[in-house]
């Protein structure tokens, strides 16, 4: 086809911009991060099944060796009496759910408020999730797209935690809200209490009254180093949307070593490469 | 090399025929960076549907021609900032368009067909797994291109 050897030629000298490698770089992480975690979900969810036989069978109180073994369980950890979780999977409609939500499992008034507020973000997500994919499937074959084309098109959703840190007092969370179709959304929501005190942590709490201070140096000098020999940052600029300023909404979750990590979410502050960002403040 | 590696090299390697396929059904360069970056994502995701590592090429550009279609949807469906459509500064005239600008004004499912039949030399047995139509509809969809696009069906291979 003699034709086609000048559009071919047009085709193969289309300019590859300079970020193609980031963004394949990005995905190439996300998509391995992801993979793995479904992975470790599915063994997780074993293991939580097998502890919550052994419970039903001896009782975690009758048996000491259980309760020993179920604490040494990563993924339960000492939380054990702390944090449970609502977990499961199903498929309806074309929709794949993987819940797993976190229930703070105390007698307290705190318990009860964040637990009200977790269960009432797990039932925005689903609402959501659910009427963006009706949206898009009605705009799907409304633009013409036909059934075959449509074939066996999915979306999964997905509500997971992550347990940052913990000690006898106090406890660090973030839940994950995930709904992945044509583009991949994520939230996360970020949870410090102590429990001993029975109130939800502050950044002051963690780091005294000059926290916003403390923080906005931190975060300003980390993305100034983020800055490569080219002068390249995936960071917006100040007046460009970018960093300004923390402040009694912003996110954060506490390491195990004490450090606060504050957390911004994708495109929040940066380039949607950078993906979710976090910076350590000490 | 497990699986996981051989996906990884081959997307490595293949990124920037995966970019020109994107700009060349979504004519913009942030999009196709996000189509692309979304389709690489998705890949390692579902690496566990990759069965035979051999035929990774039509696996991979499945699904990124599903993620190019499901983002030209999704256009259709926000109102889109006027600058957003005109193709940005930096974008270089073709020398000799005229062809070019012929297949990109086709309908996007006879396009990609053309596409990849003479931009990205796929056989139609790999378009038919790659656009997940049966092969008659494919090659109906390249006549009807040809067709379109007045170009000599003479010598135009069928496999």
């Amino acid at each position: 086809m003699k034709e086609f050897g000048n559009a071919k030629e047009n085709y193969d000298n289309t300019p590859i911009p300079a970020g193609l490698r980031e963004h394949v770089q990005a995905g190439i992480q996300m998509g391995k991060a992801n993979y793995r975690r479904q992975r470790r979900r599915t063994a997780q969810r074993w293991i939580a099944t097998a502890a919550c036989f052994g419970l039903l069978l001896a009782g975690l109180n009758l048996s000491p060796s259980i309760a020993s073994a179920a604490a040494n369980v990563p993924v339960l950890g000492g939380l054990f009496q702390v944090l449970t979780f609502v977990d499961y999977s199903k498929s309806e409609d074309g929709i794949n759910y993987d819940i797993s939500a976190p229930k703070v499992e105390t007698e307290s008034s705190l318990a009860e408020k964040v637990n009200a507020a977790i269960q009432e973000k797990v039932d925005q997500h689903l609402a959501k999730a659910r009427q963006d994919w009706d949206d898009y499937r009605e705009a799907f074959f409304a633009t013409g797209g036909t059934e075959e084309e449509w074939g066996s098109r999915e979306m999964d959703v997905s509500i997971d935690y992550e347990i940052k840190s913990q000690t006898e007092e106090q406890v660090s969370f973030v839940v994950s809200f995930a709904e992945s179709w044509v583009s991949a959304y994520e939230e996360h929501y970020y949870y410090n209490l102590n429990l001993a005190e029975n109130r939800e942590l502050t950044l002051r709490d963690v780091l005294g009254e000059d926290w916003v201070v403390a923080c906005n140096t931190a975060i300003q000098k980390q993305i100034a180093e983020s800055v490569d020999a080219s002068g390249f940052t995936y960071f917006f600029a100040p007046d460009k949307g970018g960093f300004t300023t923390v402040d009694e909404d912003t996110g954060f979750y506490i390491r195990e070593d004490g450090a606060a990590v504050v957390c911004f979410p994708k495109y929040s502050i940066a380039a949607g490469a950078a993906g979710n960002v976090e910076f350590v403040v000490q | 090399m497990t699986k996981e590696d051989i996906l990884t090299q081959y997307i490595v390697e293949n990124q920037a025929g995966f970019y020109r396929l994107a700009y060349s059904v979504l004519k913009n360069p942030d999009d196709a960076l996000d189509a692309v970056q979304t389709a690489v994502c998705h890949a390692l995701e579902r690496q566990g549907s990759l069965r035979d590592t051999g035929a990774v090429r039509s696996w991979f550009y499945r699904i990124l021609m599903n993620t190019c279609n499901d983002a030209l949807r999704q256009r259709g469906r926000t109102v889109p900032f006027p600058e957003d459509l005109e193709p940005s500064q930096e974008d270089r005239e073709p020398a000799d368009d005229t062809l070019s600008r012929r297949v990109d004004a086709l309908p996007a499912e006879v396009g990609t067909v053309i596409k990849l039949r003479f931009y990205e030399e796929m056989t139609l047995k790999e378009i038919s797994q790659i656009t997940g139509q049966n092969l008659n509809t494919v090659k109906s969809r390249l006549y009807a291109g040809l067709k379109k696009l007045r170009v000599t069906m003479e010598g135009v291979e069928t496999l």
